[in-house]
């Protein structure tokens, strides 16, 4: 558990954690979206979707680039491969307990040796 | 509609014993100390395994890790011989102020059991797993 508790990790669990912000990520997953297509969809201001989009640059999910005179955002999948990889590491943590429980319960069945002293 | 299902890990897996003894080894510090923690499964020593096995009991498994102390804590909610055991999950001075939820189910079958682990992590990623299926999907 120690090992994931990035602040990187974090801030993007954060950024994760708002519906709001979740839906431009998915619109995002389709395609490249200017700032005003992103903030279609919802009623809020360019400038409310504008604070939404930071937090989502801030972990490192989206990344902006200036094309002419629009401001376009591209989700960065590989901010979303590291929280997948946090998950893993429970489910991997997990599993090798299990193998070694299914071992010890193995040893414990046929080594003699235990039983008798108390 | 907008409860976000939580994020959980699963895992199973198969045991050639009776679902007694899987099940006890979850509660028996010394067994434990062969397979859940200890220099056995990693590069760790065992500090001190505390458990109180019984509901609302809690238990307190340190163990020392590269010069530091971690102490996995958590409550027993369900314990229910030999089929379930639900403990919530944390570690101390880390995960303590939200922790996530084991909930274990083990199912005698014909040569042993079954069983199967939801490990329901809270943290501030409570619904990201969800995101990330549908991003992905």
């Amino acid at each position: 558990m120690v090992e994931y508790d990035s602040p990187q990790l974090d801030s993007v669990f954060q950024a994760l954690s708002d519906g709001t912000r979740r839906r431009m990520l998915r619109s995002l997953s389709a395609q490249p979206r200017s700032v005003g297509e992103l903030a279609a969809p919802f009623q809020i201001s360019l400038a409310a979707a504008s604070k939404h989009i930071k937090v989502l640059e801030r972990a490192g999910l989206v990344q902006r680039r200036i094309q002419g005179r629009t401001h376009l955002c591209q989700l960065r999948a590989e901010a979303l491969a590291e929280a997948e990889q946090w998950l893993q590491y429970y489910q991997q943590f997990w599993s090798e307990r299990l193998d070694a429980l299914e071992i010890a319960l193995r040893v414990e069945t046929t080594g003699p040796a235990k039983r008798k002293s108390r | 509609m907008n409860a976000a299902p939580p994020i959980e890990v699963r895992a199973t897996h198969y045991f050639e014993a009776p679902p007694e003894r899987v099940f006890d080894a979850w509660l028996v510090p010394r067994t434990l100390g062969q397979w859940m923690f200890g220099p056995r499964v990693r590069e760790e020593n065992v500090v001190r395994l505390d458990v109180d096995p019984r509901v609302g009991g809690s238990f307190s498994l340190k163990v020392e890790r590269n010069g530091a102390i971690i102490d996995h804590v958590g409550e027993y909610l369900e314990i229910e011989r030999p089929h379930r055991l639900v403990f919530t999950w944390a570690v101390k001075g880390e995960s303590d102020d939200a922790p996530s939820q084991v909930r274990i189910d083990i199912a005698a079958s014909s040569s042993g059991c079954v069983l199967t682990l939801v490990h329901t992590l809270e943290h501030h990623a409570r619904r990201a797993r969800r995101t990330l299926l549908i991003i992905h999907s």
